[in-house]
Parts: C-alpha cells; structure tokens; sequence
C-alpha cells in the first residue's frame, strides 16, 4: 500500500510545483520550510509573496523517488514523454541542484528544441536561492549561455548575408539589446547569490567568465562593474572572492587602456558579437577610444589620456584601500588585496618602462615626476629607478595634485597635475602609520608581513 | 557587514524582559525568518540573563556576534551583527540607544513592560542607519570612550551556561521559540554532526 500512496503523494506534489510555477511566472526564491510531520489534505507545496516553498516532510518521500525515475529513464528502462522530463528535472533541480544527470537531460531538451534556454536560466536563478554555491547549477548555466550567444552570433551571420532585408537594422539592435539585458540579468543573479554565502567563489567566477564572453573590450561595462563594487566591497571586508573580481577588474581595464596606448586603432568590428555599450555615454572621453582613435594628430593626447587614466584608477584603488584598512582593521583580505593591486602597479610600470625605452619621453618624465611624489615624503627605500635631472619645482607641482579633468583634453600637456600613482616610498609610510597607531594585534602582524613582502618580492626585483 | 537585529530588554531576577526589538531578516531565506527572529529574541534574553549589571560582553555563536551592555540600572540591549561589523560601533550604537531609551520610557515600566505596550519607535530607525558603519558617524570620534579590555569575550554560547545546563534544554522549553523553530533548530543541530540530503 506504502508505495502506491507515495507514488500518488509524488506525483501531485511534482504537479503541484509546476502548477505553481506555470501560473505565477514572478517567483522568486525558493525555500524549505521546517515541518516535521504532514498536516492532512494540504499540499506541501507553499507560496507566499513569490516564494515558493517545500514542507519538508515531503522530502525524504520525493526526492529519492524522482530520483529513482530520472535514473531509470536514463538507464532505458523506464519512458518519459517530453513533458513528464521537463517537470521531473524542474522538481529534482530544486530541491538537489547538483545532479548532474537531470541538467543533462533538461541539456538535451534544450537542443532539441523542446525547452526554451531561458527557462532554465530562470530555474537556475531559483535553485541558487537555496543552494547559492551549486557548482552543477553554475556549469549549467554557462552552457546555457553559450547556446543563447551562439544563437546571437547565427544570427549576426544570419544578418549579413540578407543585407537588403530592412528590417534588419531592427532586429540587430534588438539582439543587442536582448544581449544586454541577459547580461544584466546575470550580474543580478551574480550578486544575489553572493549575498546570500559570503566568498562565494562560484558565484564570482562565473561573473567573471560572464564579462569575458559577453563583454569582452567593453570598457564601459568594466567601469560601471568597478564602480558598482566599490560599496559592494566596503560593506564585505573579509569577502575574498569579491575582491578578487575587483582585481580582475582592474586588470582588465589596465590592459584594455594600455592596448589602446600601444595601437588606439582597434578596430570595433571584431566586437560585434558582445554587448556593445547601449548609451554612449562613456565614463570617461577616452574610455571608447576606439571611436576618435587612428586620427594621427590625436594619438598622441589618446595616448596620454590612456595612461592618466590608468594613473588614477590605481591611485583611486589605493585610496579605497587604505580608507578600509584604516576603518576595518584586523582584515586579511584587505591586506592582501593591497599586495596583489601594488604588483599590478609595478608590472605595469615595469612594462610600461620597457615600451618606451628610448621612445617617449614624455610620459616617462610625468611618471617619474610621480614617482616623486612618495620620494619627497621620505623613506629610506630606494625606488629602482634612476631618478635624475628633475628639478624639485616638479614634484612639488605634483605633490599638490588635484585630479585633472580627462574629459577636457585641451588642458592635457606636459606639466599637467597628475594623479599620485602607488610607490613603494608611500607603501612604507603607510605601513608605518598603520604600525604607529595602536592597532590589535593581527592588524600588526598583516602590516608587518606586508613589509616583508615589499622588501623580498618588489624591492629585490630590479 | 550586517546588523541583524538590535533588541531593549530589562534584566529581572530571574529572566530579561523584552522591551522592544528591531529586525533586518531580508539576507535570511524567506521561509526561515520567522524562525530567525524567534531565534534572535530568544538569544538576546537569553544573553542578557547571563549578563551581570554594569558589565558589557560580546558572544560568538557560528558566524554571528551578539554585543551586549547591562547598565547598573538593569536595563540593557544587545546587537545581533556579523563578525565583520566593527565592535566598537556596535557598542557605540548600543550606549546611545538606550540612553534614548531611559530618557523616553520611564523606568516603572521597565519591568512589566512588552513591544507592545512600550512606545518607543526609533530602534528600526537606528538599525537601518547603522547598517552601513561608516554613515552612522560612530567610527571614529567615541574610540577613546570605550575601553575595549573591559568587553568578556565568550566564544560560544555554552560558555554562558551555568554547570549541567545544556542548549537543547533551554531551548526545548523557551517561550520564545515556536514549535517550527524548534524543528529548525533539530534540523539544524542535525546538520551539523551528519550529512544528510537536507
């Protein structure tokens, strides 16, 4: 008797819960609400306000049997039509979104044409509610996004072979449009689940993988993403994973600026495929240099606006980071994210110095002339490298720096305020200031292994 | 960097007495957080209880940080926040509500006195400020106020307990807690000593 009655319990509750979502499309979590013990004629399945919720109870009983049934249709001993697939998979993923085996059937049912990818971005979206780190949901979910990129791009191709069609012009913006509101929608989805479990590394490396296949180049997206973080990282000290996608960030945006130094020509064509910015309205002038880039007269101020550019973001991320050491004390992550934005800076120098050789210099002696900056505060550290022939009314313009206006390129000559970069002069003093304060103790120690690590990694490479 | 609930209670002779609380729950799963405030309620009494007049301590439970302060007068508040949220603002926010608190309620009430029946509204006001620790003004200039050593530091909640008393107990027969809570408490106590689907 016992199996016939969960047999019937199992199918009405897996109906039930795709009643629920077929009727109310606007859920928007799902949850297990603590029950012991079945209350008679209701049905375990809960919404309240959007939220869909399973009495637990009915778990122990469906889970194992929806299971049992996957299993068995896999295996060729059991038959599923297409729809009982679709409600099986759905109730499985909610309640154990790291089954494998049902994202491949809902991967195959994707193919075939049967399921809609984007309703299984949304079932995603629902079991990383309750289960925000499920690494099967996150793999699953950048297949998906592959298959809706790759139908984008079929279509581009689509596009330029009926070049007459007029509509067309339409139905590209469209795409586009439609490109960008998925990646919207999954840095929101991104987000959520990174609220919801701190350092949460799935979450924030798929948000990087994110903007590198649907945002490659794209400054602007990279400026609005390192913008929007900055709160994100103030209100989460010890959330590691966050910071590291800001370092990402930075990266990024380091090298796409220093691209456009070395050749401001790229062409724009080769980013057809990603969500180019829908408001031109950039950041910065520069930050689309591609549009005013390969005007010959203008390379030169590309050039420079570039590499302030690049200036100020790394003085600005100092800055955030030692406002939050100083108001959060005793946080590794901070600590480390200090080291890890002070390399960036000294690799980029360092290959910056290695470009211009011989070439600009210009722009070496404005860097120099930062450089200056920390060496005026004082510090015993010796900078390598060789500062010579810069009279001291230099540095002391810089010392007194406002951030210039990059968007007026007209005050951009030689001579010009810069942003004060990182130097290992005001690295050491900021240590010590940190060291002078009476700080606790871990605080001590991370300042100190800070030190240690400016003397042996930076400090012994010429 | 989270408050999560901030809560008045009067210490008797025996128990403490809810006076007024306030609650930010929205980082807690939807159908948990009647359970989480129950809980929340529940450890807040039960801290306070454990908490001698004129002494103020912070309590390590998982990954939350309960501050609490029981001035001479036996009145006190506890902060509910997570371990990244500065101490000493939570102490900060702790002093200047309830001396809010005593200069707008007064003291006869303190005893018998529920959410209810006590009027006193800024308590969700303060929570929602003091969520962001840098807006609410207090990191930097009361620094020197506080005397940090003077703070007991317990690492668990059993750390409050008396000799023989155990958690499960207490919170078998709390008032506070309904009868879903409690199940969420087994489940949860569950979780962590086996694996299991759920």
């Amino acid at each position: 008797m016992a199996e016939c009655e969960e047999e019937v319990l199992v199918q009405r509750v897996v109906k039930d819960i795709t009643n629920a979502l077929k009727r109310n499309p606007s859920i928007d979590e799902i949850g297990v609400i603590p029950c012991p013990e079945a209350r008679y004629n209701r049905s375990p399945i809960v919404l309240v306000e959007n939220k869909l919720g399973v009495e637990s109870w009915c778990v122990k009983f469906l889970l194992p049997y929806v299971h049992n049934k996957l299993l068995l249709y896999r295996q060729r001993k059991h038959w599923l039509d297409r729809e009982a697939l679709v409600d099986i998979t759905c109730t499985v993923l909610l309640l154990n979104p790291d089954f494998t085996t049902a994202w491949n059937v809902r991967k195959e049912l994707v193919q075939s044409g049967v399921l809609n990818p984007e309703k299984d971005l949304y079932l995603g979206q629902l079991a990383l509610t309750k289960f925000p780190k499920s690494p099967e949901t996150w793999i699953h979910r950048r297949w998906v996004l592959q298959q809706v990129l790759g139908q984008s791009s079929a279509g581009d191709r689509r596009r330029r072979q009926q070049q007459r069609d007029e509509a067309d012009a339409e139905r590209s913006q469209q795409l586009s449009e439609h490109l960008a509101r998925t990646l919207h929608q999954e840095m929101k989805v991104c987000s959520d689940a990174a609220c919801r479990y701190p350092s949460n590394y799935n979450a924030w490396s798929h948000r990087i993988w994110v903007l590198q296949h649907m945002a490659r180049g794209n400054i602007k997206v990279f400026y609005d993403e390192l913008s929007s973080m900055r709160l994100w990282v103030s209100m989460h000290v010890s959330d590691h994973s966050g910071f590291h996608y800001r370092q990402f960030l930075l990266k990024e945006l380091v090298s796409e600026l220093s691209q456009s130094t070395a050749s401001s020509t790229s062409s724009p064509q080769h980013r057809s495929s990603s969500v180019s910015s829908s408001s031109p309205v950039p950041f910065h002038n520069h930050a689309n240099g591609e549009l005013s880039g390969g005007e010959g007269g203008e390379d030169e101020e590309e050039r420079q606006l570039s590499f302030i550019t690049v200036l100020q973001l790394f003085h600005q991320e100092m800055e955030l980071i030692s406002d939050l050491i100083q108001s959060f004390p005793g946080h590794e992550t901070l600590w480390s994210h200090r080291r890890h934005v002070f390399f960036l800076w000294h690799q980029w120098r360092t290959d910056q110095q290695l470009s211009n050789d011989g070439g600009d210099s210009t722009l070496l002696s404005d860097r120099e002339a930062g450089l200056h900056k920390g060496g005026a505060q004082g510090c015993a550290a010796q900078v390598g490298e060789g500062v010579n022939g810069q009279c001291p009314s230099e540095a002391m313009e810089v010392e007194g720096a406002s951030l210039p206006d990059p968007r007026d390129s007209k005050r951009l000559k030689r001579g010009v305020h810069l942003p004060a970069p990182p130097s290992l002069p005001s690295e050491y003093t900021f240590i010590s200031s940190v060291l002078d304060s009476c700080c606790p103790s871990e605080q001590r120690r991370f300042a100190l292994s800070y030190r240690k690590w400016l003397d042996t990694v930076i400090v012994q490479q010429p | 960097m989270k408050l999560y609930s901030l809560s008045i209670l009067h210490k008797g002779a025996t128990k403490a007495n809810l006076l007024k609380a306030a609650y930010d729950l929205s980082s807690f799963s939807f159908f948990q957080r009647s359970s989480v405030q129950e809980f929340m309620t529940f450890t807040s009494a039960l801290i306070v209880e454990r908490t001698s007049q004129g002494s103020r301590a912070s309590v390590k439970e998982q990954e939350y940080l309960c501050h609490v302060y029981v001035r001479n007068d036996s009145l006190g508040a506890v902060v509910i926040a997570d371990n990244e949220y500065p101490q000493r603002v939570c102490f900060t926010l702790l002093d200047k509500v309830l001396d809010e608190f005593s200069r707008q309620v007064d003291s006869i009430d303190w005893p018998s006195g529920s959410p209810e029946t006590i009027n006193y509204k800024a308590l969700d006001i303060h929570l929602s400020k003091y969520q962001n620790p840098r807006e609410a003004d207090a990191m930097t200039k009361v620094q020197a106020e506080l005397d940090e050593t003077k703070i007991i530091l317990h690492n668990t909640m059993e750390s409050l307990l008396e000799r023989g008393e155990k958690l499960d107990d207490l919170v078998a027969k709390s008032e506070h807690l309904g009868n879903q809570s409690k199940a969420f408490y087994k489940t949860a106590r569950k979780q962590n000593s086996c694996c299991e689907i759920m």
